[in-house]
């Protein structure tokens, strides 16, 4: 794909609409191209609309009461789901979209290392629960590849590469502990998802920085 | 004025030169062409000029050996050594490239200089400081520990920081600036979007907002002032978690707000217009007068 016909799929992408196989042809670009992520991203807030589109009619209103006391239940014995503004989604989906296409790319040039996690394509309903799992799981990779790289990093980039590394973690462990003590405080989510945002791009830089070493 | 092809076409193969050996190269290439150079340490300057052909001057360091060619539509260039792991002196370069080239520039430790360009820039870094002047289309630097500095208006920005520092000046356009700790401080700024964010590093931003623009300013740990002109037509949405708020926005003068549970505050000047969104854990806020 290219970056004109990446701009022409914009809009079906974000709303869900792009087939599978061309969804994967857009996710495969974005891994390879910075110039289109951040087209993405400016982009953001006028896809916001289609990523908080209704996905169904609402049900008649007398089946509410019943499904209501269920959701409670279920919300009761686990964590539910946040509301957070779909462009911090799309930005951040987009984001690990394009960190996992990197992470992929990355080790199919190595030939090694085993297959990198899958991370499914950007659902806009996505919860934080489900966010934090993918991000974690990039990250992971990032690091694993970050880590058999090393040894052609000169010691000033590594100390450098901790100390950064070492500023997001805290303020992540800041923020997700705010968190924990308000879980339904969509702001801390939105600084949770930041952090984590921050830590991916970063991860991202410091690995495609040792493969070009 | 037009070179020799015998001249304009030397092979892309590595020629290494002697210990601090200067170096000299001409390629004739499209107004818009696309190149790349690298240069782990040392200083790499770009510079925009009228003619459609690249001239390279420059000092290699021991042991480094210069490589490059091109032609039409694409050139390469830059200076390799034999362990690029080991600390060691730097080369300079000094490049003259087409007002309108789409340049991409790689360093380690080297800084980056790039004036005169109105085409498009990607600079990356590892430590080393970028400076690009203003008239680009599009800039792209990222670096890991060195400083970011932004001479002029800009369409497009789009800068990745550590710990460095970003200073932009006379921001205009649509831009991004993220760093980890590194402060980021725009001034003269005149945005129709901009999106400003650290983890701990403060951010200050001196200009206005275009009429249905928007300004965002989203930190961890730093703190964030904006200052704006009085009589500013925008929605505020401040938020911090265990930072203050303060405002010399209304008439009345200073106001002071203490967020309770870190719930935002909104409130709108001059009827409205553009967006204003400061995010923090636990930076304070200031938004001032001019």
């Amino acid at each position: 794909m290219t970056c004109a016909e990446l701009r022409e799929r914009l809009d079906a992408y974000a709303s869900g609409t792009l087939p599978d196989r061309e969804a994967a042809a857009f996710e495969a670009h974005l891994g390879r191209c910075a110039e289109c992520v951040a087209r993405l991203e400016a982009a953001a807030p006028r896809l916001e609309p289609m990523t908080t589109l209704p996905r169904a009619v609402a049900p008649a209103a007398d089946l509410w009461p019943a499904i209501r006391s269920r959701l409670a239940r279920r919300g009761a014995a686990g964590p539910g789901r946040i509301a957070v503004p779909g462009w911090w989604l799309a930005a951040a989906a987009a984001l690990l979209i394009a960190v996992s296409s990197g992470v992929t790319a990355l080790v199919l040039r190595r030939g090694g290392g085993g297959a990198p996690s899958v991370v499914p394509a950007f659902r806009p309903s996505v919860s934080l629960t489900t966010l934090e799992a993918q991000y974690s799981a990039a990250s992971d990779d990032l690091t694993g590849a970050l880590e058999k790289a090393r040894a052609r990093l000169a010691p000033e980039t590594l100390a450098i590469i901790r100390r950064n590394l070492a500023t997001i973690d805290s303020a992540l462990a800041e923020s997700r502990r705010a968190l924990a003590r308000d879980p339904a405080n969509a702001a801390l989510t939105q600084l949770v998802v930041a952090a984590w945002r921050q830590k991916l791009d970063f991860l991202r830089r410091a690995t495609a920085l040792s493969t070009a070493s | 004025m037009r070179l020799s092809p015998l001249v304009l076409l030397p092979p892309l193969l590595a020629a290494p030169l002697a210990a601090q050996q200067k170096v000299e190269r001409r390629f004739a290439v499209a107004q818009d062409v696309s190149i790349r150079i690298t240069n782990t340490a040392g200083v790499i300057r770009v510079i925009g000029w009228e003619r459609d052909s690249i001239v390279v001057i420059g000092a290699l360091a021991p042991g480094a050996s210069f490589f490059g060619g091109g032609k039409g539509a694409f050139a390469k260039l830059g200076v390799e050594r034999m362990d690029e792991t080991v600390a060691g002196p730097g080369s300079t370069l000094e490049i003259r490239v087409p007002r309108g080239a789409r340049v991409s520039v790689r360093s380690v430790t080297a800084g980056i200089e790039a004036t005169g360009l109105t085409g498009e820039l990607q600079a990356t870094s590892v430590s080393g400081s970028i400076k690009a002047g203003g008239g680009l289309k599009l800039l792209m630097a990222e670096t890991m520990d060195g400083d970011l500095e932004v001479g002029g208006p800009i369409e497009i920005t789009r800068i990745t920081g550590g710990r460095g520092t970003v200073t932009l000046r006379d921001t205009r356009g649509d831009v991004l600036a993220t760093t980890v700790g590194g402060p980021i401080t725009a001034t003269g700024a005149r945005i129709t979007r901009a999106h400003l964010e650290t983890v701990s590093g403060a951010i200050t931003y001196e200009g206005g907002v275009d009429g249905r623009g928007t300004l965002e300013a989203v930190t961890h740990a730093g703190d964030v002032t904006l200052r704006l002109p009085a009589a500013i037509p925008a929605e505020f949405e401040l938020q911090t978690f265990e930072g203050t708020i303060e405002t010399t926005l209304f008439p009345k003068g200073n106001v002071q707000h203490q967020p309770r549970d870190g719930s935002p505050w909104t409130f709108a000047t001059a009827g409205g217009g553009a967006q204003v969104t400061v995010r923090s854990f636990k930076g304070a806020i200031r938004v001032l007068k001019q």
